[in-house]
């Protein structure tokens, strides 16, 4: 027999056998490969010894030394795979008597979720800071200035009727909610008030829209501006399935040379798409934006915006180009600068969205409820 | 407002399909809001059958011209590129001077800056012809009789509110438009008596109140079927006068609904011979001659210059000129120059909401049709950043739900019982809203945590098990002559105890500022049970350990302290509680529970996130890691009850020396037999590791004596059992 045989039968032999140990479930698998292979009466390791016998002379010494080397291996390998079954049976005692059963729950692990508003609030500005605006917050109790003077909303105007708003009480009677609509805040024993920078008071108010961010932005910083403003707004309702005084809002606005209401749609559409969560290949996952005029003080052309929506138009929230009197509230020169402002109330896309029927709902903190999203 | 598709007819021809009509209508400016068919063909046994749609349309505050069919009607004109054909009123006058007939005087003219009036005599109140009633229908308006109901037939045609007086029941055949007098009250045609406040502008007689300005007319003066002698009113109304007193009573009419929105001077003449023109028509009598007209017209509106290129800078897309001055003149502009630049136009007397560039460039855009602007324009690429408090702010938020918190959203207003329930931020009286946000939360709230136990309470009553609730959100801190200040807060409820939820805020704590380390002081407050509430700081390690671990200074020369007396450096961590103050932490007390009706155990904690947020280190940078590994060392030290492990914590870490890596504690064991009564031993080990080479056991075990030898000196520490 030639050497080259020889070693090829060890090689086999070697490979099959590490192969055979590693791969034994348990004892008795482990046993059944000791025997088939390192067996002292037909194991094939045996087998293979008795071909060291027909090896020429000259190569003995060498297929001696190879035959002991896979040997040692293999007798190493075998008592690894004891040591290792071993180990396995220490820790799980009853493995070879008690039946397994892999259907049995895993243990508990408890998960908390993300309020729903939250997560839609979290992936619409995720969308718009992919296209370039950044998040902004500002305070909840605002003064008039922001929240009607600098958006353009006349000391006239409805808008600021107490009964549309909820103004804070003070100790004096403050002017303008009264020459607004009559209806004056009542006085309480609280000294609460404000007194602007040429010492008028001035009312305050837990802010009816979040455009009174943007106002501030503007007024914090030359443009380029681009920005969503986002939070809590609170307005008179009576509770009931559509309708709760405290609401959340998103407005994104962008002012700089040149921007135009095209501008305006297109990032609209974009944002759309993205959020309503298809690519946009095909004719039937793409979204169309559509605007039909409005009114807002704070934008002019002023338009409600629709999206396309199951054959239909889905109403989206209000849009608009800012109105030269707002960029010349904050000092923008609107001979200069152009920009557009639009906003969306974030309850009803959420609801929409994971079909919740009633707003309540959302404020009720059932862990039951909460647990869904 | 809605519209007669019929009456449509009388002045636009409407060869569309009705819903191209609502379709192109609601696109520029006039909203569908619901469609109906009305008629007698909807009921069989109708002698006359009729059919027609009501069209509701919705009008913004900014369009009171589109309050009539007229205004409707042009900008069907407009946009269909049709006629439109307008009525001209002129009724024939036959009688006397309506001066020798009646008198108006206006005492406040800045409530009403025009009256006029017109009287007819011998008039036959009847039923309306049958035209005239069925539009009335459709539109919902109740039919009373011929005069009424074309006084509300002209209101509906142009926009203009009319109100027809029985000119006999005018004491003194007198108008007299002024405020009201103190404590006077009014009977409205509802008859309901209402009491008047001193501003509300009235329209009285020689001798009484006969109408609530704009607003509603008297049982007393209206048109009943005895009626022969009208005096027929058609004024200017002030908008905010109207709204309060519509909104004072509570009286909201078709009339002050336009009246509030602004009616077209020129309009009102118009209405008013329009108005008697057709009571001639269909309720006979005499129209005196003349009218009376009170009041100062406005300044004529003024030129406004529309330059073309602006069009394109706001819009997006070009608008050839031609189309523009037509669109303009369609709708009722008047050109006053045009060149290859610019046009000039003064806007119609009924569009008061047109007035600068911009509202021309808005004109042009929605008649033009808002479909022509694309929806793919390439706007500009920019970077836009996350502040570093939005993404440390969300990272709380899912560290939070990581631990196995949901998160909760609360009404940012509670009820004066709330504020009072736990005050940790504040003790300035809460700011109050005029009105209650909800029911009877009228106070801007100071704390999470009444809101959230009110929410724990929830789900305890619908037998939810597991109530782990956390929510991030402001409350209101009142200043004096100043915004309040708004606080970011993070409350959270557990059912777990004291120490799980600490785990909590320790873990929060790591995650986002791992330098950092977290403080309490024992606080006593009534929503916590006794010794188990506390108040929270955080403070840089190196500032809490003082400069000894991190840049190596010398020591002070170390004079025993005697246990209980207070050491420097237990100063030092209230004063940092002071400098540094973070929220509060504490199980609730059997008070606090009753407060809001729970059963179960709950744990409440309320950080503010200024200093978090603050102490988020942005950008990581690495600790080289050493290849040597830790040494151990444990201790089990006696101490007296008073000693506290913040303490033996600090002295530890100040005197184990450079190479200590952790501290971690692992029980503490009282046996009074063993031990001694008032005492008891902490057990702790310390992780010892040296980034230079293997520490030798003579090195822990030296570290572990200076230790040892600091706990006996500061706080009289021994070792247990001398080990």
């Amino acid at each position: 027999m030639a050497l080259k045989d020889f070693l090829a039968s060890l090689k086999s032999i070697r490979q099959h056998a590490q192969e055979a140990f590693a791969a034994a479930a348990d004892k008795k698998d482990l046993e059944a490969a000791r025997i088939e292979l390192l067996g002292a009466k037909s194991g094939q390791l045996r087998k293979v010894q008795q071909g060291l016998g027909r090896v020429d002379k000259s190569d003995k010494p060498e297929a001696g030394r190879h035959f002991n080397e896979v040997k040692t291996l293999l007798e190493s390998a075998f008592a690894e795979a004891q040591q290792r079954l071993a180990e396995a049976g220490a820790s799980l005692p009853e493995r070879e008597t008690d039946p397994f059963d892999p259907t049995l729950p895993g243990k508990p692990v408890r998960l908390g979720q993300l309020h729903p508003i939250t997560q839609t609030i979290r992936s619409m500005k995720e969308i718009m800071g992919r296209l370039g605006f950044s998040a902004v917050e500002g305070p909840e109790v605002e003064d008039d200035w922001h929240n009607f003077e600098a958006l353009n909303i006349s000391r006239t105007h409805p808008a600021r009727d107490p009964l549309d708003n909820f103004y804070l009480a003070t100790a004096e009677s403050h002017g303008t909610p009264r020459s607004a609509a009559g209806g004056n805040a009542k006085g309480t024993e609280n000294g609460a008030s404000l007194k602007n920078k040429s010492g008028q008071r001035r009312p305050m108010l837990l802010r009816s829209q979040t455009s009174t961010v943007q106002i501030r932005v503007m007024e914090d910083r030359p443009p380029p501006v681009r920005v969503i403003s986002l939070g809590r707004v609170y307005r008179p309702d009576t509770a009931d399935s559509t309708h709760y005084p405290m609401f959340h809002q998103i407005e994104g606005l962008l002012v700089d040379q040149g921007v135009t209401m095209a501008d305006l749609k297109s990032v609209l559409r974009l944002f759309y798409q993205s959020y309503f969560g298809s690519d946009g290949k095909s004719e039937a996952d793409r979204v169309h934006v559509r605007f039909r005029t409005s009114f807002f003080p704070f934008t002019e052309p002023s338009v409600e915006v629709d999206m396309n929506w199951q054959s239909g138009w889905m109403e989206m929230g209000g849009a608009g180009m800012v109105d030269p009197n707002v960029l010349r509230a904050v000092g923008y020169d609107p001979e200069k600068v152009t920009g557009f402002a639009f906003g969306l109330g974030v309850e009803r896309i959420c609801m929409r969205q994971h079909g919740i029927t009633d707003i309540r709902d959302l404020y009720q903190n059932d862990v039951r409820f909460l647990e869904q999203f | 407002m809605i519209v007669s598709w019929n009456w449509l007819k009388d002045y636009v021809e409407l060869p569309m399909p009705l819903g191209e009509l609502t379709e192109r209508l609601t696109l520029s400016g006039l909203n569908l809001e619901g469609l109906e068919k009305v008629g007698d063909d909807l009921d069989p046994r109708a002698p006359e059958r009729w059919t027609d749609w009501a069209i509701d349309l919705e009008v913004t505050s900014n369009r009171p011209d589109c309050l009539g069919h007229i205004g409707v009607a042009r900008e069907v004109a407009v946009l269909w590129n049709q006629p439109l054909s307008i009525p001209s009123p002129q009724p024939q006058e036959v009688g006397p001077a309506v001066s020798s007939l009646a008198h108006v005087t206006v005492e406040s003219p800045s409530l009403c800056p025009r009256y006029t009036a017109r009287v007819i005599r011998g008039v036959t109140i009847g039923p309306s012809p049958k035209w005239l009633a069925d539009r009335l229908r459709t539109l919902g308006i109740a039919v009373i009789n011929n005069v009424v109901d074309i006084s509300n037939y002209v209101m509906m045609e142009c926009g203009q509110p009319l109100h027809t007086f029985d000119l006999s029941k005018l004491a003194g055949s007198r108008i007299v438009v002024r405020q009201a007098r103190p404590g006077e009250s009014f009977t409205a045609i509802d008859h309901r008596q209402y009491e008047l406040a001193p501003d509300t502008c009235v329209i009285a007689d020689a001798e009484r109140t006969v109408a609530l300005a704009g607003v509603m007319g008297g049982t007393e003066s209206e048109v009943s079927t005895a009626t022969t002698d009208l005096l027929i009113e058609a004024a200017d109304f002030a908008p905010l006068s109207v709204r309060n007193t519509a909104r004072q009573l509570s009286l909201h009419s078709p009339s002050s609904f336009r009246f509030e929105r602004g009616v077209d001077w020129p309009g009102i003449d118009w209405a008013s011979r329009r108005c008697c023109e057709l009571i001639l028509e269909f309720a006979g009598g005499e129209l005196a001659e003349g009218s009376i007209d009170i009041g100062v017209p406005p300044a004529a509106h003024p030129e406004i210059k529309l330059r073309f290129n602006q069009i394109e800078r706001v819009l997006g897309i070009t608008v050839p000129g031609e189309q523009v001055r037509g669109i303009l003149t369609a709708l009722g502009g008047h050109e006053t120059h045009a060149c290859d630049h610019c046009v000039k136009f003064i806007a119609p007397t009924w569009r008061a909401d047109l007035t600068r560039e911009i509202d021309l460039v808005e004109e042009v855009a929605r008649i033009h049709g808002y479909d022509k602007i694309p929806e793919d324009a390439s706007v500009k690429l920019t970077a836009s950043a996350r502040s570093h408090e939005d993404s440390a702010r969300d990272t709380i938020g899912d560290t939070m739900v990581a631990m196995g918190f949901s998160e909760a959203m609360t009404l940012s207003a509670v009820t004066p019982e709330w504020i009072g329930c736990f005050r940790p931020w504040t003790t300035a009286a809460p700011l109050t809203t005029a009105t209650p946000v909800l029911r009877r939360a009228n106070c801007l709230r100071q704390s999470l945590v009444p809101s959230l136990l009110a929410a724990r309470r929830t789900n305890e009553t619908l037998s939810n098990p597991v109530i782990e609730l956390f929510e991030i959100a402001g409350v209101y801190l009142p200043e004096i002559e100043e915004m309040p200040k708004e606080l970011r807060l993070l409350a959270l409820t557990s059912g777990g105890d004291f120490f799980t939820v600490k785990g909590y805020l320790e873990g929060l704590l790591r995650t986002l500022a791992p330098q950092w380390q977290l403080l309490a002081e024992s606080w006593e407050d009534r929503l916590f049970a006794q010794g188990r509430g506390c108040r929270l700081s955080i403070a840089p390690a190196s500032i809490i350990d003082g400069p000894a671990l991190h840049e190596p200074k010398l020591q002070e020369s170390g004079k025993p302290i005697s246990p209980g007396q207070v050491s420097p450096g237990q100063a030092d961590q209230k004063q940092l509680a002071r400098d540094f103050p973070w929220g509060v932490l504490g199980e609730l007390s059997p008070w606090g529970l009753k407060q809001f009706e729970l059963r179960g155990r709950t744990t409440v904690a309320e950080i503010d996130l200024g200093p978090l947020v603050n102490a988020v280190q942005r950008v990581r940078t690495l600790d080289l890691l050493s290849p040597y590994p830790p040494v151990h060392r444990d201790l089990n030290v006696v101490v007296g009850e008073s000693v506290r492990w913040a303490d033996v914590e600090r002295i530890t870490r100040t005197h184990a020396g450079p190479h200590l890596e952790r501290i971690e504690y692992q029980e503490t064991y009282r046996d009074p037999q063993r031990l001694g009564k008032g005492k008891k031993s902490l057990l702790f080990s310390i992780q010892l590791r040296s980034s230079k080479g293997t520490l030798t056991r003579e090195q822990a075990d030296q570290a572990r004596e200076r230790i040892v030898t600091a706990l006996g000196q500061e706080l009289g520490g021994q070792l247990r059992d001398g080990k």
